[in-house]
């Protein structure tokens, strides 16, 4: 039972960082109908400006400063390569994407070098004691973490005129478009967003173990979890990140001794799994908007 | 293909007699078979013939390697054609072709592999057998997986078809006695064909030159093929559910069997594509088969054009050659540094060249190659009034 | 159809032409038809004595965006400065210089560009100075044979014992776990053995040499894989925590081990880790995980680190001033010694040519090191499992050194190792 439990944290902890991710994916997808593949280049990039400004300013203030950063970088990215493509089919610029992230990689490779880059995290491999159970530091401090921006990010949506903006350009672009919300600014802002949480993302995956060229696949964690929650649902991509989470972890603690058939580190997949059974049984995920069929 | 056949048999009462053309009006079509055609204008015709005995001739032309790299762009073709026609034709994006290509790969390697071999083999080395066999297994397993996709829309199918990918690549990494497993590998199919390995160089010419007529061949048959299909009935139905599949159910399109019929038709290719491409190499290693395969698949499709075979076939021929070219450009600009260590290097510039082109070709042709050769054909078509 | 395509078709075809590649205008090399292929009679671009003609070595490497770039560039780098240096030095017999600048290629880590970027440079080189990756080399491996060409492997996997155009250095991984576990035996009298290591020709020949030594010697084994990835250790971590292994011998990447070692002594864990060569980079020493790894951690490696007093190390810090020590520059530098010895072996004997080159290294029966690795390392006169070389050695951490390891033992053979009967790559019998 012990186990299980710290089992279940971990993955709580791991969890919240694929929703950071995740919550990325989906207000993009929400703004402008694509998925971005860039999101593991600017996580990427994240975690290694945390790690070399914290140096100059210390970790805090570094992760906010990378933070914005990231964000300003997806916003070039957004203005640059985005926003031409308005109104062009959205596989196309889901490639665009694609290109997009090669290259933030390659530059971004070039910063990391052939050593792994330590974030400077104050959590390290630090546990604490919850009751009976032990568990790390930095778990806990993801999940807090996460947890104050997604409230944030919803009294954002909920509260504030730009929120109100995006939500109405989410809904219908036109209609946003002829009550004079400026809908080129709500993509850049979707974009800034989705890459200021990408950076807080790449921090915290660099905790502890720290970053290497190879720590950009973490990205792609976030994919079954934004279709597990349903692509346009943000409370869905929280929930979606968390279960991925979980569900990875316990796979990693239990599989190899109740279920070794299925091969060794089915936990590698196992979100995909989860992904399809979902599916199987409601198609837009567990909280995506069901497409409304007029013939 | 049997599909092709009933184009024919889907029009029985269109006459078929009455198919003689005007002269020197290329555009005016006498008959319904006529405006079907395949190659409807006499400027087609001379053009097509005079492309297949070029690409042909090319093999006495090119170099070795310049031949190796244009095999594989063909095999490449071939597979983007077959995801042209369960994403461009039929209308539902897959990012699984790449665990398609690996069961055709694998198919292939297993029926031709030694019998005693390192890995599973059956010793059936004759490209014939296990060409459609690789084929046939791939589409099977299209089949089994269509029943879920039918149920998914756009992104939803697009995110699934790739968790596929990644089922896939575990699946392949675990079941070692057939791939080797990862980092280790396997020896490809051997292409071999009456008797005659066309993996060696013999009295019929190299290795290279032999692999690249059959690769040519089998790319002009699979062509042929798919664009008969997309002008038959089956065709049809796939473009009416691309277009809106609701009113495709409402005018009697049965959905489920066409896009189950889109996901098999689509995985042959891709399994015979498989099956080829690792010939080359003569090697096969599980890690290839994974996202960046599928997405270079698509992105042949976006860049060549969606909905044609010959943009698939642009699509696959830009995609392979841009490495080429992109490791060549570098040399042209002698300022940047051939030495590892520094940044800009010309290796980190061929990569980002690579990303950079992709992005800039579908920023300013969004429509593909296939785009770029309709606004060069206007232009030349109302010459000199074209502006 | 076709037709649609002319116009990309034909550009592609005249950017074709431009960069010349049609039959027959360029198989020998430039103005050098008599002579063999990558050499010529005119000086090296670079050349330190314009007298001298050249000898054109390729490399096919990771460079940038694939797994192993953070090994593969170092790696690179030293082999330009080994070069640099023996030209300095009078080349390659007094005839000839080496050049390998010219021809670097970025292999991605995927096997079918390697393949297409050798055989953009195959005709222009004698040998190979580097190829990166099993699988990325085994897809050129039949060309090399058929051509005779003779390559230096950038990966210690135990199936390059069986190839005579392969001239690898040092020992393999199936060697070096082995050594591990018998030094282990010596050292903390273990009653338990578990491999954690990642699929595959690095991690299962690792693997497969644990087993054999813990077969040997009486051990329970257990073998757990792992994939890489610093999020997705929980498995390994798991496992070494409920099954509590007096040692785990580790081959994974740096990250990884640094996150399997961290968490494991966290939780509790005692028993000692004995990780693969590429399992330690310097920067771990800043990680969190540093106290565990310095308190558990020892590194088994198949040679010297970077502050070694050997001629030949001293030589390699001359010729890389100013670089961030890593040991990557000091494999790189080891592997070129074979190369060397074979090309001056080659020169000697009058055969300038691939042939002749293939025929040195299979004279070959030790190769001067500089002390870097025992001479008989070298030994490629029977390219069978009778010459494999078996001595590895082992480091521990130590923040004083520059490359944050120092040795604790140095070349040495097991027994399990010293009666192993190579007849196969290792990982085939994991």
């Amino acid at each position: 039972m012990k186990g299980l439990l710290e089992s279940v944290i971990r993955g709580l902890g791991n969890g919240s960082v694929y929703a950071l991710l995740a919550l990325g994916f989906v207000i993009i997808y929400k703004a402008t109908r694509v998925i971005s593949f860039a999101q593991p280049a600017l996580m990427l990039a994240g975690g290694v400006a945390v790690s070399y400004l914290a140096a100059v300013t210390g970790f805090y203030p570094a992760v906010l400063l990378s933070a914005l950063l990231i964000a300003g970088v997806a916003l070039v990215v957004e203005r640059v390569a985005i926003r031409p493509m308005v109104g062009r089919p959205v596989f196309v610029v889901a490639i665009i994407t694609l290109g997009i992230d090669v290259v933030v990689r390659v530059v971004v490779n070039g910063f990391i070098g052939r050593d792994v880059r330590q974030v400077g995290d104050p959590w390290g491999f630090t546990q604490v004691s919850l009751g009976p159970l032990v568990v790390q530091s930095r778990w806990l401090a993801m999940m807090l973490v996460t947890a104050v921006l997604v409230a944030l990010l919803f009294a954002f949506f909920r509260y504030t005129r730009y929120g109100l903006a995006m939500r109405a350009a989410a809904f219908d672009q036109e209609i946003a478009l002829a009550q004079g919300v400026s809908v080129g600014a709500v993509f850049a802002l979707s974009w800034g967003l989705a890459g200021f949480l990408a950076a807080i993302a790449g921090m915290f995956v660099g905790t502890g173990q720290g970053i290497e060229q190879m720590t950009w696949v973490i990205a792609l964690k976030a994919l079954p979890a934004i279709i597990v929650g349903g692509l346009d649902s943000l409370g869905g991509a929280v929930v979606g990140g968390l279960v991925v989470g979980v569900v990875e972890s316990l796979f990693q603690s239990y599989q190899g001794e109740f279920a070794p058939w299925l091969g060794q580190n089915f936990a590698v997949v196992s979100p995909y799994v989860v992904m399809l059974i979902v599916l199987l049984v409601r198609p837009y995920g567990l909280f995506g908007t069901r497409e409304v069929e007029r013939v | 293909m049997t599909d092709t056949r009933s184009a024919a048999s889907a029009a029985p009462d269109i006459p078929a007699g009455r198919s003689r053309k005007v002269r020197g009006r290329p555009l005016l079509y006498t008959s319904y078979a006529q405006d079907m055609a395949l190659l409807d204008t006499r400027a087609k015709r001379v053009s097509t013939l005079v492309l297949v005995v070029l690409a042909f001739g090319l093999s006495v032309l090119l170099q070795d390697r310049s031949l190796e790299v244009l095999a594989g762009a063909y095999v490449l073709a071939i597979g983007a054609i077959g995801l042209n026609i369960v994403t461009g034709y039929a209308g539902q994006v897959s990012l699984g072709h790449a665990f398609f290509v690996a069961i055709g790969a694998y198919t292939a390697a297993a029926l031709s592999g030694p019998v005693d071999g390192e890995n599973l083999g059956y010793g059936i080395a004759e490209l014939w057998i296990w060409l459609p066999a690789a084929g046939l297994v791939a589409a099977a397993a299209g089949v089994l997986v269509a029943p879920l996709a039918t149920r998914l829309r756009g992104l939803y199918l697009a995110v699934v078809t790739l968790g596929l990918v990644f089922l896939g690549e575990h699946i392949f990494k675990e079941w070692q006695e057939l791939t080797g497993g990862p980092g280790v590998g396997r020896e490809a199919a051997v292409p071999q064909l009456f008797g005659v390995r066309l993996d060696q160089d013999g009295p019929l010419g190299t290795k290279e030159q032999l692999l690249y007529t059959l690769m040519l061949a089998l790319l002009i048959v699979f062509a042929v093929a798919a664009r008969n299909l997309a002008r038959s009935r089956i065709g049809r139905a796939f473009a009416a559910i691309r277009d809106r599949d609701i009113a495709a159910a409402v005018i009697g399109v049965p959905l489920t069997r066409y896009k189950v019929l889109a996901f098999g038709i689509s995985s042959f290719y891709a399994g015979c594509a498989g099956g080829l491409l690792y010939t080359i190499s003569g090697y096969v290693e599980p890690g290839s088969f994974n996202l960046l395969l599928s997405v270079q698949f698509i992105a042949m499709v976006l860049i060549g054009g969606v909905a044609t075979v010959s943009g698939a076939i642009a699509g696959a021929l830009f995609i392979s050659l841009l490495q080429p070219v992109t490791r060549s450009l570098p040399a042209l600009v002698p300022f940047i540094s051939g030495d590892t260590t520094q940044t800009p290097n010309v290796f980190q510039v061929e990569t980002v060249l690579y990303g950079l082109l992709i992005v800039l070709f579908l920023i300013f042709e969004p429509r593909g190659l296939f785009g770029l050769w309709i606004r060069v054909r206007n232009y030349w078509k109302s010459w000199p009034f074209s502006y | 159809m076709k037709s649609r395509s002319a116009t990309g078709f034909i550009a592609i075809v005249a950017l074709l032409s431009a960069c010349g590649v049609f039959r027959g205008d360029d198989q020998g090399g430039e103005g050098a038809a008599a002579q063999a292929p990558g050499v010529t009679a005119e000086p090296c671009p670079s050349a330190v004595d314009t007298k001298k003609g050249c000898i054109y070595l390729g490399t096919v490497s990771d460079l940038t965006s694939g797994p192993f770039a953070a090994l593969a560039v170092p790696i690179t780098d030293a082999q330009k400065a080994f070069w640099a240096r023996v030209n300095k030095a009078g080349g390659i017999g007094g005839k000839y210089e080496v050049d390998v600048t010219r021809y670097v290629k970025d292999n991605k880590y995927n096997p079918e560009v390697h393949r297409q970027v050798y055989n953009e440079i195959k005709d222009q080189v004698l040998g190979l100075a580097q190829t990166l990756g099993s699988p990325t080399t085994a897809a050129i491996i039949g060309d090399l044979k058929a051509n005779n060409i003779v390559a230096a492997p950038a990966s210690w996997t135990s199936a390059w014992e069986f190839e005579d155009v392969i001239i690898e250095t040092g020992s393999n991984y199936c060697v070096e776990a082995m050594n591990s576990v018998d030094y282990a035996m010596d050292t903390y009298k273990p009653k338990s053995v578990m491999a954690v290591h990642l699929a595959g020709d690095y991690g299962a020949d690792a693997a497969a040499g644990a087993k054999f030594a813990a077969e040997r010697n009486g051990l329970k084994f257990t073998s757990v894989e792992t994939p890489t990835g610093a999020t997705e250790q929980g498995r390994a971590i798991t496992e070494i925590t409920k099954n509590k292994p007096d040692l785990v011998i580790l081959t994974t990447g740096p990250a990884d081990a640094a996150t399997i070692v961290g968490q494991t002594a966290a939780a509790g864990y005692k028993g000692r880790f004995i990780g693969t060569g590429p399992t330690w980079n310097p920067a771990l020493l800043q990680s969190p995980a540093a106290p565990a790894l310095k308190a558990l951690y020892e590194q088994s490696a198949p040679g010297r680190p970077w502050d070694a007093d050997t001629p030949g190390h001293k030589a390699m810090r001359d010729a890389l001033p100013g670089v961030t020590p890593n040991d990557g520059y000091t494999s790189g530098w080891a592997w070129a010694y074979p190369l060397k010895a074979a090309l001056d072996q080659m020169v000697a004997g009058g055969d300038v040519s691939r042939k002749g080159l293939l025929a040195a290294v299979k004279t070959l029966k030790t190769v001067d090191y500089e002390g870097m690795l025992p001479p008989e390392a070298g030994n490629y006169a029977d390219a069978t499992g009778a010459s494999v070389f078996r001595q590895t050695l082992i480091n521990k951490v130590d923040d004083k050194a520059t490359t944050g390891v120092t040795t604790v033992k140095d070349f040495f053979v097991g027994p399990t190792a010293q009666a192993h009967t190579f007849d196969g790559p290792c990982y085939t019998k994991l």
